[in-house]
């Protein structure tokens, strides 16, 4: 048994025989004991009040951990520009760096790209890895998973931050697995330890419910994704000075995996994680119908659409607009929630927007607990409402 | 005339959408209220009575024979009325009983005998302990199902909703313990099943200012069948009986004690799709004798399963609704209650029946989770979704076109004939239609989809046909969704003349000022 | 066309509440059932067969309870399932279940296809698709919203990322992680429901598939919870009163303060 409870220091106070989600801990004549339902979330760990559950484990330390120096942060970038997440990566990097006291190196794979370096050091980078090649152009698993794997061989990073988008959280388990090293997705937390000097990992679990602090202590590097706007980026300093390196690797000639071509289907024509204004949509909506009028306010405010879970799985609107848990992270400046009762998968995906705006009949909707700004109202009046009053001001103004 | 004052406001644009129901009838409306408690209804009835106004009590207006519409004067709307006053517990029956005021939602309620939570504030220490009791004991629930779970508990007991489980169940009537009433006038009782009943046709009430209020529960007899048409009469009845389904007409209810009984363990349901419809019939006969009976048996004919089956290629809501038999032609649904052993059986059971009257066992859909459930109703309610969708689309170029639906039941034994009856006639006039519904209880619905107007005429002409049919065959000319204002006619037709001056006495024992829900049930004089 | 699925038994986090007052999970009637992203894959694992041929075999990690799941996914008609269950499997990370699952994969033998679905919603972290896919030393492609071709040794979908959708091409076999809304997940006929009565779901211990005990469960994780705790949100709400239009009006009021702007 891997996880073990301390008989001489449990009280048998059974707080932790509610905390388990999965019915694991059982009493066995005056002991608890703990089967093979656990699946090792902790919630054991955090509710015993005694210090009595401990997590054991027989390690195999495959490498000297020691070894392993510095923070890296994979780049992301399209169509010639750096994407947001970069920065805020790089912000999050660049304190852990400072508290490890070493250096940040930002890994730079694609085509054209010798000009983001001095971008890269002005928020923060220390080394600038360019790995330049026509065939690097496009985001490809394949490639940039054999790029990644040949830099992290010779130079040994201890802490890799990558982007939990679409293509972050492709490549990275890739990595990881390739490394047999631990890897913690959508990251909103990260932390030095100050004794042991590992990073503390923390991400929403079981559905939003719950956050969970991780750590990887026996394997390097420590990999994780991290949510789209949740770190905060430096101010940029363009007298910065930083390395920029141009390693030696091989690119594989062949790939299994290609990228043919890119559909820009969304009609917004906006990216949900970066836009500023978000209306996002419920089923206190009543009927899809509604949904013209919702995209009616979104023009006036030049927002862009979201949706919760409840409209996407029946139908309404198609999945690629769901902000939650299993759908998008946001963080707009903006985010409008009509509608929507705030389920806690919900808010894990848009609870660091700045300014919360909830509509909602119920005046003790969930999403009111975390909105900055409330109307108790029918959803769909109140867009009518707004349309009415907003198209009213810009009369004023013409 | 118009007043305004502290409950009590004139009616404005902004409430608009209180002139509206599901039925798309438009009302209009002097001035408008929403009354949380007791009180404050009381003090706005004394004002109303002072101008003499006319009353039309709302809940959550998804009726669809314009119950809810005002003609004029006031528009009492109770949603605000939405707290859960008390529970108690029957140590005899097993069972629970919450009192609940008008206002609450079926799906609110729902939700909250599930999560086993409510809003105790003012509960009294038995209504606590009872709720104690009710977290430690097993699941509960509240059995009637009208398709529209956002109906008001008020709404259902006005007109004795039902619902596909009602075939097992019974109507909405039989969850019913307790009604609290007030008059037009203000004055009030309250009614408690066993309490209050008739002494053969004649019945007396003391009211809570003590006035004695007495009648005749009318003579006619009521068909054997699943109903929702003019006023509960019987022998001996039961006064609680007299205003489930009064539609408004006789007081407003202010509180409802409702029943709680034991949720089976496992639930279950299986659609089947029938080649032809001797066939669908055919295996509805069988399985409605089985000794496990169905806790819903409900039909889609082929014209609603091609209305499906376009709107799932055209419309975003529906393009979840699974995938249907390549050459399926009619589909009865079937769902039963119990525990999991049996209703297995039950399942298999109608299976096999279903092969015997000639179906395919590869086309059915089995629904053993809640997930599966979830989706075999979708695809029922699917169907009046996809007819008002239909009808909106034809209204934008013909505006006066409306569906035409029928609520009829007739007897067991009628069943094969009044189908007979529908397929003949539609073929004949030519219109398009789809024919679903609670068919366990011989209580389809056939919607007419009317192209124009011609269309139009020649459904509305059928549908009176119909209804005289069906009142031959023992029927009723509406099995749940009421009167209203829009089948009156056809009320007169079952119960006759006399049937409704017999009403008519019942109406004025109770609102002899004739203010309140003006135009249900009773032609506007 | 031989296509393995991998499915997961979750706890349905939609019903999953905390309790304020211990801030602890209440875990009293919330129901395990199939991960709904891998319905999807189920889906379309069936769909790909019915069209061209082959086997379908579902695959999980496990308590023995999830047979029972097991048994559901063959009711819907496919053709064989394993539970890879065992002591040494329980608290497995991505990693070690990744691990897991290649073992039991390879002892399946013969696949041209593996689909997943894109990630659990218990823990959200879309990892294990694509890190079996590296154990096993196949291609993978993530997020799929549709499958646009399949032929004997490659397939096209259609890629769903953060600002559209991206058409990828991969060679067979390789490991295809699904979104929802691909297809419309069916329900289990009469016919495959009494099909699969006959059928049993095979269980495999680590020894049936060569697993090495330290690379899997809590052991193999390189991963570790220390705490968890209940998120949360300390922002007061301001309700805002009167009329409708008031309310409009005084938000937007508010708003302006906030530098809201609008074109």
């Amino acid at each position: 048994m891997s996880i073990e409870i301390n008989t001489e220091k449990c009280t048998r106070c059974k707080a932790c025989i509610k905390a388990c989600p999965f019915d694991a801990i059982k009493i066995e004549g005056e002991r608890l004991q703990i089967s093979e339902w656990c699946t090792r979330c902790a919630a054991c760990i955090s509710s015993c009040k005694f210090g009595a559950i401990e997590i054991k484990k027989d390690v195999r330390i495959v490498d000297a951990l020691s070894d392993y120096k510095g923070v890296w942060v994979l780049v992301e970038h399209k169509k010639g520009k750096i994407a947001p997440i970069t920065f805020e990566l790089l912000g999050a990097g660049r304190r852990l760096a400072d508290e490890l006291k070493v250096s940040v190196s930002t890994i730079v794979i694609g085509d054209e790209i010798q000009t983001y370096a001095q971008t890269l050091i002005a928020y923060g980078s220390d080394e600038v890895y360019l790995i330049e090649d026509p065939s690097l152009k496009d985001y490809n698993d394949e490639l940039y998973c054999a790029v990644m794997t040949q830099l992290i061989r010779e130079k040994k990073p201890e802490i890799i931050l990558i982007g939990a988008t679409a293509n972050g959280r492709s490549l990275a388990p890739r990595i990881a697995s390739r490394f047999n090293t631990g890897l913690t997705a959508d990251c909103t937390g990260l932390e030095i330890d100050p004794d042991k000097k590992i990073l503390i990992q923390t991400r929403p679990a079981f559905g939003g419910n719950l956050m969970a602090s991780i750590i990887c202590p026996h394997h390097r590097p420590q990999m994780a994704t991290i949510r789209p706007r949740v770190m905060k980026p430096m101010m940029p300093d363009e007298s910065r000075e930083g390395k920029v390196i141009r390693p030696n690797v091989n690119i594989p000639k062949q790939t299994s995996v290609k990228t043919l071509g890119f559909l820009d289907s969304f009609q917004d024509g906006l990216n949900l994680a970066e836009a500023d204004i978000i209306l996002s949509a419920g089923k206190g909506l009543g009927k899809p119908e509604n949904l013209e009028l919702l995209k009616q306010l979104a023009q006036i405010l030049g927002a862009t659409i979201g949706a919760s879970r409840a409209i996407v799985d029946a139908g309404w609107i198609d999945s690629c607009y769901q902000i939650g848990q299993t759908g998008k992270t946001v963080a707009p400046k903006f985010y409008f929630a009509f509608g929507i009762s705030g389920a806690i998968q919900h808010l894990a995906g848009m609870s660091t927007s700045d300014i919360i705006i909830a509509v909602n009949k119920d005046k003790d909707a969930p999403i009111f607990k975390i909105a900055n700004y409330g109307i108790v109202g029918d959803a769909v009046e109140v867009i009518s409402a707004m349309i009415q009053c907003f198209a009213k001001k810009q009369n004023h103004r013409l | 005339m118009s007043m305004q004052g502290k409950y009590i406001q004139r009616f404005s644009e902004e409430y608009e959408d209180y002139l509206k129901d599901e039925s798309r009838m438009i009302g209009e409306a002097d001035s408008i209220s929403f009354p949380k408690t007791e009180e404050s209804l009381r003090a706005i009835l004394f004002e109303l009575k002072n101008h003499q106004s006319k009353i039309t009590v709302q809940g959550a207006r998804t009726g669809i024979t314009g119950g809810a519409i005002p003609k004029g004067g006031h528009v009492l709307n109770l949603s605000r009325m939405n707290k859960v006053k008390g529970f108690r517990y029957d140590p005899k029956s097993k069972n629970y009983f919450l009192t609940v005021q008008p206002g609450v939602l079926l799906s609110e309620l729902r939700q909250m005998i599930s999560d086993k939570d409510f809003d105790t504030e003012d509960w009294s220490k038995e209504s606590l302990a009872t709720l104690k009791r009710f977290r430690k004991d097993q699941e509960y629930f509240f059995p009637p199902d009208p398709t529209e779970a956002s109906a008001s508990i008020g709404g259902m007991v006005s007109n004795n909703a039902s619902g596909a489980r009602t075939f097992r169940y019974g109507p909405t009537r039989n969850y019913i313990e307790g009604l609290r009433i007030f008059l037009a006038d203000g004055d009030s009782f309250l009614l408690r099943r066993g309490e209050n009943k008739a002494n053969g046709r004649t019945f007396v009430i003391q009211t809570d200012q003590g006035r004695i209020l007495s009648g005749e529960i009318p003579s006619y007899a009521m068909p054997d069948v699943k109903n929702a048409s003019g006023y509960y009469a019987k022998k001996n009845m039961d006064l609680v009986d007299l205003f489930i389904g009064s539609e408004g007409t006789l007081g407003i209810i202010t509180e409802v004690e409702i029943k709680l009984i034991p949720k089976p363990a496992f639930f279950c349901g299986m659609t089947v799709f029938a080649p032809n419809e001797d066939i669908a019939l055919h295996f509805i006969c069988r399985i409605r004798e089985c000794a496990f009976r169905p806790a819903a048996i409900e039909y889609f004919n082929a014209d609603a399963l091609v209305l499906l089956k376009e709107q799932k290629r055209k419309n975003a809501a529906f393009s979840t609704l699974l995938e249907m038999p390549f050459d399926s032609r009619e589909a009865v649904y079937v769902e039963y209650h119990g525990e999991e052993e049996e209703v297995i059986q039950g399942i298999l059971q109608a299976g096999e029946i279903f092969v015997s009257c000639g179906g395919n066992e590869a086309d059915t859909w089995l629904a053993l989770n809640s997930q599966g459930m979830e989706q075999l109703h979708f695809f029922r309610h699917a169907v009046p979704e996809a007819v008002n969708l239909t009808i909106d689309e034809r209204r934008r170029k013909e505006a006066g076109l409306t569906k035409l639906g029928t609520d009829m039941a007739v007897p067991d034994a009628m069943l094969e004939d009044v189908m007979h009856l529908y397929r003949t006639t539609l073929r004949e006039t030519g219109v398009e239609s789809v024919i679903f519904g609670h068919i366990g209880n011989n209580h389809v619905h056939v919607n007419i989809l009317p192209r124009n107007m011609e269309d139009y005429i020649k459904g509305k002409a059928l549908y009176g046909k119909w209804a005289e049919a069906v009142l031959k065959m023992g029927g009723t000319v509406s099995a749940e969704h009421g009167i209203g204002k829009m089948k009156i006619s056809l009320l007169k037709k079952m119960i006759g003349e006399k049937g409704i001056e017999e009403m008519k006495g019942i109406k004025r024992t109770f609102d002899p000022e004739w203010r309140l829900n003006i135009g249900n049930l009773f032609e506007i004089e | 066309m031989d296509i393995i699925v991998c499915v997961k038994q979750v706890p349905d986090t939609q019903e999953v509440k905390i309790d304020p007052r211990t801030n602890t999970i209440v875990r009293e009637g919330v129901s395990s059932v199939l991960n709904p992203f891998d319905a999807y894959a189920v889906e379309e694992a069936l769909r790909i067969r019915d069209r061209f041929g082959g086997k379908v075999i579902a695959i999980s990690m496990g308590i023995q309870k999830a047979s029972k799941m097991l048994k559901e996914i063959l009711a819907l008609g496919v053709d064989d399932a394993v539970l890879l269950s065992d002591r040494v499997f329980a608290g497995a990370d991505t990693l070690a279940t990744a691990y897991t699952l290649a073992l039991g994969i390879q002892k399946i033998g013969k696949y041209d296809l593996i689909l997943c679905g894109k990630q659990a919603i218990d823990g959200d972290t879309a990892q294990v698709g694509p890190s079996l896919a590296e154990k096993l030393n196949i291609p993978h492609i993530t997020y799929a919203s549709k499958i646009e071709k399949l032929e004997s040794r490659w397939i096209r979908v259609r890629r769903l990322v953060d600002d559209g959708y991206e058409i990828v091409e991969a060679s067979l076999p390789a490991v295809i992680t699904v979104e929802k809304g691909l297809n419309v997940p069916r329900l289990p006929s009469l016919k495959t429901f009494k099909a699969a009565q006959k059928k049993g779901v095979k269980i495999w211990n680590h020894q049936d598939i060569l697993a090495d005990p330290s690379c899997t469960g809590l052991n193999g994780s390189p991963t570790q919870v220390i705490k968890t705790f209940v998120p949360q949100y300390g922002k007061s709400v301001e309700i805002l009163e009167g009329t409708m239009t008031q309310q409009v009006e005084k938000l937007f009021h508010k708003l302006s303060e906030e530098g809201f702007l609008f074109e």
